[in-house]
């Protein structure tokens, strides 16, 4: 699997998705979660699905209303989404260490 | 106050205009942000979305734009509904393939070969970068010719040898296996700047009556003069050798410029050798004839003999001026039809002043006589007539033909180049060499039809346009027939000038600078997309 350099705002996506990593998510609905704009999410939900990380599906919501595009990371996404979790918070750890002068 | 619906109008109106020019592969996520905007709450918000959305889609298709089928989607979506991508277009590929072979079938025959070498004329000036090299058919001419001690093949080479050394070098071989073709002397100095002094002493002894040997000796002081930077400004100036010269030449009984015996020594080596480039004699069309500074040399020296005639006429010495005057006359005459006009304001004023001679004299009917050949309208029929005037103004066919024949060669290279470059494009894209597997955009189809189609016809106009002048050029080579001869000349004078130089033209070609610039637009505009084909294509690190 390819292992892409990921964007603060693409960590921003998979930690939303990562919560509930089984769950079926809107694009407003995430664009609410992580405050991003239709304009920067778009163009990473997209980039996230050609890279086989994302599932897509169109679901019916109700008689007379369009259907809804809905996410979900792939097992891929969510192995890549995890491990970007703990390098972030090693990360933090290491951080922290080094600027409050005490061992790890 | 502004309704609080219209912000939202705006967006669903300012998003469905972005979906109609969304490129395929993105049309099931444009869907997915309209289908988002009924579920936005706020109506300004909506039209924040409906911008940000219409953003992407944009780019998508300015993209899509550029690289046809640039993103194709790797995942199938269960919403692939709105998907258009189909398998590749087999009558464009069809038509492109049989324009393609229908094209290179012209390349088979040798014509045609010929057509093309002669329309990539005009862009020698880009590829030659040493002109002191022997072309590679002369070579291998010179090569066997030596082998085989073939005095005419070295003879038609040094005609034509770059370099002035060599050209000697391979005129006294030629001389030395064959003492008839002395007249090889007289042809090699018109092209070469340094000549022998033995040479000018043996051509008068070979032909004494000629005039061009004592032409080439004047030519030869004048290029000293030249090269040492003290040319006189008024003939007089000259030195005596160069006076000397030109009073042989002016005295002469006639004057040959070997032409029709290099006519043939040309035929005879091309057919014996099975030369098929009509380069070999277009390259030298223009230089049949007198040596370079001749006509120069003939004009000045004639206006000295005109001051001496009068200062004898002045002096009552007028048997002595109507020699004089009688000399320049004789000297016109001895001109060849092609260049007599140049020398046409000579004669004309030597006739003038032999008809008054001869009026005041009370010879009425000679003064009558000289008066005609005096003629301003006689002398500019004449004029007309000459090969200059009717190389670039009467023969209008060969030039359109020239024309023609540069422009599709042009066409072709500039389609060839399109059509390769779009094959690499589409075989890059798909990374693959499987005809089933390319998937060309509708662009890359566009151009690949279109570029092949403009090859094939371009090809076929190149065809026609040259053939009159194939035909004329064969019987010139195996018949010695020179009827078409003026026109092979005019049309290879003409198809060696650069498109849109308006060289030997009048006017100037406005239409190719025109279709000039569209082509380095293009060109441009195809090395922007090269660069951000590279610039945007997926790595492996790239940042999502």
């Amino acid at each position: 699997m390819k292992t892409p350099r990921l964007s603060p705002q693409t960590l921003r996506v998979l930690e939303q998705f990562a919560e509930r990593p089984t769950a079926w998510r809107y694009g407003y609905e995430l664009s609410s979660e992580t405050g991003l704009k239709s304009g920067t999410l778009y163009p990473i939900l997209m980039r996230l699905a050609k890279y086989s990380l994302l599932e897509t599906k169109w679901v019916m919501t109700e008689d007379g209303v369009p259907p809804r595009h809905t996410y979900r990371l792939t097992a891929n996404g969510m192995e890549l989404a995890r491990a970007k979790q703990t390098t972030s918070r090693s990360g933090v750890r290491v951080r922290r260490t080094a600027f409050s002068g005490s061992k790890a | 106050m502004i309704p609080h619906a219209l912000p939202r109008r705006v967006a669903a109106f300012l998003l469905q205009s972005a979906i109609s020019i969304a490129p395929r592969d993105t049309l099931d996520w444009a869907h997915a942000m309209l289908a988002e905007l009924r579920h936005v709450q706020g109506n300004w918000a909506a039209l924040l979305w409906s911008l940000g959305s219409a953003g992407v889609l944009a780019k998508h298709a300015l993209r899509s734009l550029i690289f046809p089928s640039r993103n194709r989607p790797t995942v199938l979506s269960g919403g692939d509904l709105f998907s258009k991508d189909g398998p590749m277009r087999r009558p464009a590929l069809a038509i492109t393939a049989a324009c393609l072979i229908a094209s290179l079938l012209f390349f088979v025959a040798p014509v045609f070969r010929q057509a093309f070498r002669v329309s990539l004329f005009p862009w020698q000036f880009l590829f030659k970068t040493d002109y002191s090299r022997l072309s590679p058919e002369l070579q291998s001419i010179m090569k066997k010719a030596e082998q085989d001690n073939d005095a005419e093949a070295l003879a038609f080479v040094a005609f034509r040898h770059p370099q002035s050394s060599e050209s000697a070098r391979l005129a006294d071989e030629a001389v030395r296996l064959d003492p008839n073709l002395v007249w090889v002397y007289a042809i090699v100095p018109v092209r070469a700047s340094s000549l022998p002094d033995r040479w000018v002493s043996t051509l008068e002894r070979f032909d004494p009556q000629n005039a061009l040997p004592h032409l080439i000796a004047a030519k030869k002081i004048d290029i000293d003069q030249v090269v040492r930077g003290n040319v006189p400004h008024r003939a007089e100036d000259n030195p005596p050798a160069w006076q000397s010269a030109m009073a042989a030449a002016f005295k002469s009984a006639k004057l040959d410029t070997y032409f029709s015996q290099r006519k043939a020594l040309d035929c005879r080596v091309l057919l014996r050798y099975h030369v098929g480039d009509p380069d070999l004699i277009a390259d030298n069309a223009w230089f049949y004839g007198l040596p370079s500074y001749s006509l120069s040399d003939a004009y000045r020296y004639a206006e000295v003999i005109l001051a001496s005639a009068q200062v004898l006429e002045a002096q009552g010495h007028t048997k002595a001026a109507s020699e004089k005057y009688l000399s320049i006359a004789r000297f016109g005459q001895l001109l060849s039809p092609d260049v007599r006009a140049w020398f046409c304001e000579r004669t004309q004023q030597a006739y003038t002043r032999l008809a008054i001679l001869a009026a005041k004299s009370s010879r009425p009917e000679e003064a009558a006589f000289y008066a005609v050949l005096a003629d301003p309208k006689r002398q500019t029929e004449a004029q007309e007539s000459s090969f200059s005037h009717r190389g670039f103004r009467s023969n209008q066919v060969a030039r359109w033909d020239a024309d023609l024949a540069r422009r599709s060669g042009a066409v072709m290279l500039l389609s060839g180049a399109l059509l390769v470059a779009t094959l690499f494009a589409v075989f890059l894209r798909s990374r693959s060499l499987r005809l089933r597997s390319l998937r060309p955009g509708r662009l890359a189809i566009a151009l690949g039809v279109s570029s092949s189609a403009a090859f094939l016809v371009s090809s076929l106009v190149l065809r026609l346009s040259y053939q009159p002048y194939a035909e004329i050029w064969q019987h010139f080579i195996r018949y010695g027939d020179e009827t078409g001869l003026t026109n092979l000349r005019d049309f290879f004078a003409r198809a060696y000038a650069p498109i849109g130089s308006g060289w030997l033209t009048p006017e100037q070609d406005y239409l190719s600078y025109f279709w000039f610039a569209v082509i380095v637009l293009c060109a441009l505009a195809l090395l922007v997309a090269v660069l951000r084909y590279f610039q945007s294509r997926p790595r492996a690190n790239a940042t999502i």
